[in-house]
């Protein structure tokens, strides 16, 4: 159904004239008697419902059932005529539910049926509801204003459902006359108008209805074209339950609704707890769910299906779950001829909206898939599939229904947000446990939890810079490192190796985020100070090239932090090796860099203006080695090369020669320049 | 299906159409390949009197096209274009396709009838129908190369001003997770499998990493499957974390990667596409509209993870949901009369739960201009009066009066009583201070 068809505006137009107070003439009885009361009391005796009434009650069913299917788009405008159009609604979304029209129609009240008869006329609703059929919508209007010069192309089409008693046939055409002459009239003022747009096609549905046992003076059409602009039919109708029936197979038809009666339901009341009674319940939905149905031919219509004249339902019957699991939700089975069963739809509730699902019945195509662990990447066996659980636990979704915007004014997407978090959250994250060092130390997940953020608190940079000056504690009290061997022979890399392996990787993450925010630069300030290099003159002038002040903060933050040293995992501090030693070397190194000679350019290490490309190929380039690749890059403008690293292979094969000979492999084996 | 000896294009068709929808239903999308010599058969069930006969079908013997299943016929035929266009046998074929709506094509060799020829038109059909989808699965950084099984058709928006075919991207973009408890079992438009796949540097599939009993211990699958993959890991944590990552294919138009058990040792990452628009899933609310928990005040998700967002609560309740009168059926109105009759005899108990009830079937009432209605449950309510047991709490006959006075009143439907948001309330009795209210 397009969204500018015939049902995006349907106008109700119901004649409030003196005659429609009459009876329908078919009674009601409303005091039932309850078995066990006293005997000999006559029950009141039976009302009817006026013409009135019952065309009320009959559009509002027709209103209830659509709003309920489609809660948006689909738009009624109500207008009551007599002795002039009472339009009781707009178009607006607002405007569009029961409890609105119902209390508007209780303003009217019920026509007079003492009022003068040759006053009142449904002409002037028919008249009201083609100038209310040319009023542009809000879906109409939003959609013209995004197609900006092709506004043109949205559809202004309607559909108008008077109920009225006519007095002939003749009197039938008179009205349809007057409706098409007023369309002319309309689409004329329209062509001249912004707010208004000309009608492209209008469908008139009019209802003759008339008292139960008299004969009706005005006969079926079918529907017929007028005009282009114009179809109308005409349906004669017995009031009462006639009308609600005719109304109800009228929304079907207009709405392409289909009817499914769920039988079996369980009685849930306490009464009928322990018994086996059950009841049956109507549903109306789009008629997409009875697909199957028809394209099989294989339909269960209980009643006839003679041309409209009945009404036409599919019988499901519910199957009790046995288990909870499926929540909200339960299973309806088609009862075939041949006594097979068969699963064909679900009926579930969210949010207090009922949805009926059509579930494939028949073959998958998807038959014995392989499995992923047969495919690329099915044979490695330690992803971080615990981390990356966690991972999606903090990306996970939620509605932001208040609009948010951005410090330039615009509107803020949450989606578009989502995205950009993942991208940060990603920046640097090795699929499998062997790839990764910071990521199975417990003591690194401080820093790592909160440097990935688009922005840090102090408390987080505290926090970051605690987490590296417990790593320097522990490499000065000579921890083991979850290394992996993997891939290695013999025991795998020297504790001081490591380290190195380990700093280089918390480099790489920290790095990654520097350009999130000035406080990140300070993570990453922090951690250059404080990791731990080889004493090579290379080293020292980098560090040297961090501003005293900077220096002084660090040391100030080591010391607080000697002072708080008492939260940290205390298992960590047995079992270590040839203490003392590093100690020394390590607190050489950190007291060492002030006094290191001023770099011939002051310019910092860390260029802002330098963002790394995102890595869009699927090349196996690492972070690391693109940020390598722009320090190398960088470092080569301010000094001459170090005859050494001339030579090295990713700056570092060279440092670690003895390393080399030793292990009698690349260190870069093990560390992250393989890492993709 | 049986072989018979004689050129029967419909017959055939029409076993087709139904093999076809007894094994896959409606719904799924099928390719059917027609290869013919280009001889449409003589006499009746020849394809020229099925088409001559066309027009003149009932239900019964409907011509097998359209397919009632989404389809593509694909006519292969062993014969070159000349032959073919020196007899109507060209526009024969063609009339087969225009009847499926025009969805299919036909082949004819290029060339003389010889096995390269025939071997070249198979080729292009192969290109043209049965290419893999190839994609990139991305989550931030994190990415694989992926085909998707069976190919993702194009979808057409119907509610669309200009309906163009919507086709998905080739880059799959996570944008976030939510639990499989929140998303429920939404409506889909198709499932597929999502395959990692190694290629090489020219971006040709090098293989899936599937092994292959045959093959040596060295060949690329085989170390393909050694190779950390994106995919892998996501479906790890999907199916530990019992959870599903959205995936953004298109502008307006996602979908869902979760795993998906075949047997307890086999599952896969399946993706299934929900329909285009901007809210596909009522219950989760508008796409654009879901962000990063770490945007909100806080966690929605609740510090223990014991509770949920979802689902949304629609704006306006459906009908079912509410309290909605309806009198259509002589039923309904008793049933709401016999609640008031009900809570008159409980009275003053029940005096709330009778007044709730005689409020919401005067509003009825009232908007279906049912004045006759009000009048004859005032008759009903002081019959009740003068029939209460001597043992009646003496409220309960003020309260009786007081509400069939006022519907009386309400049912001369002038403004003043008859007022839509006006509520009868409970007279305010010596003894109604004193009796406990229960609902």
């Amino acid at each position: 159904m397009k969204i500018f068809s015939e049902s995006h505006k349907t106008v109700f137009v119901v004649d409030h004239c003196p005659y429609m107070a009459e009876s329908c003439r078919q009674h009601v009885e409303f005091d039932m008697l309850v078995k066990n009361r006293t005997q000999g009391i006559i029950p009141l005796a039976p009302i009817s419902k006026s013409l009135w009434t019952c065309s009320v009650e009959s559009s509002m069913e027709y209103c209830r059932i659509m709003y309920d299917i489609f809660p948006f788009k689909k738009l009624v405008n109500f207008i009551v005529s007599d002795s002039g159009a009472h339009v009781l609604n707009s178009w607006t979304q607002e405007d569009q539910n029961l409890q609105e029209l119902m209390a508007a129609l209780a303003a009217v009240g019920p026509p007079n049926p003492r009022a003068d008869p040759e006053c009142c006329s449904i002409l002037h609703g028919l008249v009201a509801a083609v100038e209310t059929l040319c009023k542009i919508t809000e879906y109409q209007h939003e959609a013209r204003t995004l197609l900006m010069e092709n506004a043109e192309r949205v559809g202004n089409r309607g559909r108008i459902i008077c109920i009225t008693n006519a007095k002939s046939d003749s009197h039938v055409r008179m009205l349809e006359d007057c409706v098409q002459e007023t369309i002319h009239e309309h689409n004329k003022l329209a062509a001249n108008s912004d707010h208004l747009m000309q009608i492209q096609k209008c469908e008139l549905v009019l209802i003759h209805t008339y008292p139960v046992g008299e004969d009706s003076l005005v006969s079926d059409r079918p529907k017929k074209e007028l005009s282009p602009v114009l179809t109308s039919e005409v349906h004669s109708v017995r009031a009462g339950r006639h009308l609600a029936t005719k109304l109800n197979i009228l929304v079907q038809q207009h709405f392409d609704l289909a009817s499914t009666t769920i039988t079996n339901i369980p009685m849930k009341e306490e009464q009928h707890a322990n018994t086996s009674a059950n009841y049956d319940v109507e549903l109306l939905h789009h008629k997409d769910a009875h697909v199957d149905f028809l394209k099989s031919g294989d339909n269960h219509l209980s009643g006839s299906s003679r041309e409209g004249s009945f009404k036409e339902t599919i019988t499901l019957k519910w199957c009790t779950p046995r288990t909870n699991n499926i929540g909200r939700s339960v299973l309806l089975e088609q009862p075939r001829k041949s006594g097979s069963k068969v699963i064909s739809h679900m009926l579930s509730s969210h949010g207090g909206e009922i949805f009926l699902h059509v579930l494939s019945s028949s073959r998958s195509i998807l038959e014995d898939p392989p499995s992923i662990s047969e495919g690329c990447g099915g044979r490695v066996t330690d992803y971080r599939i615990t981390d990356f659980g966690e991972f999606m636990r903090e990306n996970r979704l939620t509605p932001f229904l208040d609009p948010r915007y951005k410090i330039d004014g615009s509107l803020e997407i949450p989606l578009e947000r989502a995205k950009d978090q993942l991208e940060k959250h990603t920046r640097y994250w090795p699929m499998i446990i062997s790839q990764t060092t910071i990521f199975n130390m417990q003591a690194v997940v401080p820093l790592a939890s909160v440097i990935v953020k688009e922005s840090l608190t102090e408390e987080d940079v505290l926090n970051c810079q605690k987490t590296i000056y417990n790593l320097v504690d522990m490499e000065r009290k000579n921890d083991p490192l979850p290394i992996s061997t993997v891939g290695t022979r013999g025991k795998g890399p020297k504790r001081d190796e490591q380290y190195r392996i380990m700093w280089n990787e918390l480099e790489t993450l920290v790095r990654a985020h520097i350009n999130n925010s000035e406080k990140h630069q300070r993570v990453l300030e922090c951690l250059m100070a404080c990791r731990s290099k080889p004493p090579e003159e290379e080293e020292r002038k980098k560090r040297g090239r961090k501003r005293e002040d900077k220096e002084d903060k660090s040391e100030k933050a080591v010391k607080d932090y000697e002072q708080e040293k008492s939260w940290q995992d205390s298992e960590r501090l047995k079992g270590i090796l040839e203490r003392g030693k590093e100690e020394l070397a390590e607190a050489e190194i950190i007291k060492d860099s002030p006094d290191s000679p001023e770099p011939p350019n002051k310019k910092p290490l860390v260029e802002t203006d330098e963002t790394p490309p995102v890595e869009k190929s699927k090349g196996p380039v690492s972070l690391l080695s693109l940020w390598s690749n722009r320090i190398n890059t960088a470092n080569s403008r301010k000094h001459q090369e170090f005859a050494g690293r001339l030579n090295s292979v990713n700056n570092r094969a060279e440092l670690y020669q003895h390393l080399k000979e030793e292990n009698g492999m690349e260190t870069t084996e093990n560390g992250k320049a393989s890492r993709q | 299906m049986d072989d018979y000896d004689k050129t029967c294009l419909e017959s055939a068709l029409v076993g087709v159409c139904n093999i076809v929808q007894q094994e896959w239903g409606g719904a799924i999308p099928c390719q059917v390949v027609l290869v013919t010599d280009g001889c449409l058969g003589i006499g009746r069930g020849s394809l020229r009197h099925s088409l001559a006969t066309h027009s003149q079908r009932s239900e019964s013997n409907r011509f097998p096209l359209p397919f009632p299943f989404p389809s593509k016929l694909y006519i292969m035929c062993m014969a070159n274009l000349e032959e073919l266009q020196s007899t109507d046998s060209l526009d024969c074929l063609e009339r087969l396709i225009d009847l499926n709506n025009g969805e299919g094509q036909i082949f004819t060799i290029d060339g003389p009838l010889c096995l390269k020829n025939v071997q070249s038109m198979f080729g292009k059909l192969i290109d043209l129908a049965y290419t893999p989808f190839h994609a990139v699965l991305k989550c931030g950084h994190l990415t694989a190369d992926v085909q998707v099984f069976p190919r993702p058709e194009p979808f057409v928006v119907d509610e669309e001003i200009d309906p163009i075919p919507k086709v998905i991207n080739t880059d799959l973009e996570i944008v976030g997770f939510i639990d499989i408890a929140d998303i429920s079992s939404p409506p889909v438009l198709s499932r597929h499998l999502v395959l990692p796949i190694a290629l090489n540097k020219e971006g040709d599939e090098v293989g899936t990493g599937i092994t292959d009993d045959n093959e040596d211990e060295n060949s690329a699958n085989q170390i393909a499957g050694k190779i950390p993959n994106f995919c892998v890991l996501l479906h790890g944590s999907l199916k530990v974390e019992g959870m599903v990552a959205i995936v953004q294919l298109g502008p307006e138009w996602h979908g869902m990667l979760y795993s998906q058990a075949d047997s307890k040792k086999k599952s896969n990452l399946m993706m299934s596409l929900f329909e285009p628009g901007p809210e596909p899933l009522p219950w989760l609310g508008k796409m654009a509209q879901l962000g990063p928990i770490s945007d909100a005040k806080e966690n929605p998700y609740g510090e223990d993870d014991n509770k949920s967002p979802f689902p949304l609560q629609p704006k306006n309740k459906r009908s079912y949901a509410q309290n909605v009168t309806v009198w259509i059926k002589p039923s309904g109105l008793q049933t709401d009369v016999q609640k008031i009759l009900r809570n008159a005899r409980k009275l003053p108990e029940k005096t709330q739960t009778f007044y709730k009830e005689l409020n919401r079937l005067r509003k009825a009432a009232l908007a279906f201009g049912f004045l006759d209605l009000l009048k004859g449950v005032a008759d009903m309510l002081e019959r009740e009066c003068t029939l209460l047991p001597d043992t009646a709490h003496p409220d309960a006959a003020f309260q009786l009066t007081h509400a069939a006075q006022q519907l009386k009143l309400a049912s001369t439907g002038t403004s003043e009583y008859a007022g839509y948001d006006h509520n009868i309330t409970p007279l305010q009795t010596d003894f109604s201070g004193s009796s406990a209210e229960r609902m």
